[in-house]
């Protein structure tokens, strides 16, 4: 009688994943950043970009929101709303940090800021830039709900018309 | 009511598959820099590491790996500065697809192979 159980549940599963799966709200939190990220997200909503043909809206509330798209430096001042934020959304959920900040690449650690977004919250997708355009931002959102491989692993950052070019992998 | 509306009703579809097209814009957008190895000299390298704004470049990588420059995608913010102070050695890569979901796979090494 196992078979026709687990039959069962890969149904409920595909057709749980046929209506939902495609569809997923992004909760955008701003750490501290100069704002430039944001215009690129708020971007992402224009007809150039469509961020909804793809799927994916944007909700007001963490508590409607499968993912988090964190932007700026994580300033100290705003550690405990971010906590806050992870802890108010419904599991699974993934964290992404977005842009240079967020990934440390600004701002040190100092008294004022943690100066990267995953010394407070364990984040699962990185996305560089500054700002990434909204293409690298699809991209990025792509990679974090496993629909696009990322590319980055395989870049080793020299050039290809460079002959004598000897790769230590990174 | 508007046409585009009555058309999305009867295809019923309203997502699309990524990339819908090929992205034409991407070829200007700002990319991180890539490093020619063999005339990256080591004076050049510390030039370099001294400009870069963003602490993306350092010197020295792990044991064994010889004389490498440590560049961090991430911490990148792709102002240009080291292909403006050494446009021999660095060029602009037209990666512009860059999220990774291990943060350690945005640092890359660059052997430093030139001749000083």
């Amino acid at each position: 009688m196992t078979a026709p159980v687990t039959s069962e549940a890969e149904q409920l599963r595909n057709t749980i994943a046929r209506q939902f799966g495609r569809s997923l709200h992004i909760r955008t939190l701003d750490t501290g950043s100069c704002a430039v990220c944001e215009q690129e997200i708020r971007l992402l909503a224009a007809p150039h970009y469509d961020l909804h043909r793809l799927g994916f809206f944007f909700t007001p509330a963490p508590r409607h929101a499968d993912l988090l798209l964190v932007t700026g430096p994580m300033i100290r001042a705003f550690a405990v709303a971010a906590r806050k934020t992870y802890d108010a959304m419904p599991g699974p959920k993934v964290v992404v940090a977005t842009g240079a900040c967020a990934l440390g690449g600004v701002y040190p650690q100092d008294p004022f800021t943690h100066g990267a977004v995953d010394a407070v919250l364990p984040v699962d997708v990185w996305i560089p830039g500054c700002p990434p355009s909204p293409l690298a931002l699809l991209h990025g959102l792509g990679v974090a709900v496993g629909r696009l491989a990322e590319k980055v692993r395989a870049v080793p950052f020299t050039p290809d018309d460079d002959s004598e070019r000897t790769v230590v992998s990174g | 009511m508007p046409l585009w509306f009555i058309r999305g009703l009867r295809r019923g579809v309203v997502t699309t598959r990524y990339p819908a097209r090929t992205e034409e814009s991407a070829r200007f957008l700002p990319t991180p820099p890539a490093f020619r190895p063999h005339v990256l000299t080591s004076q050049t390298a510390d030039l370099l590491v001294a400009i870069c704004p963003s602490g993306a470049l350092r010197r020295g990588g792990d044991a064994g790996d010889g004389d490498v420059l440590r560049y961090d995608v991430g911490r990148c913010t792709a102002c240009g500065r080291c292909a403006a102070a050494a446009p021999h050695a660095v060029t602009s890569s037209g990666v512009w697809e860059l999220a990774a979901t291990d943060r350690s796979v945005l640092i890359k090494k660059i052997p430093i192979g030139g001749e000083s």
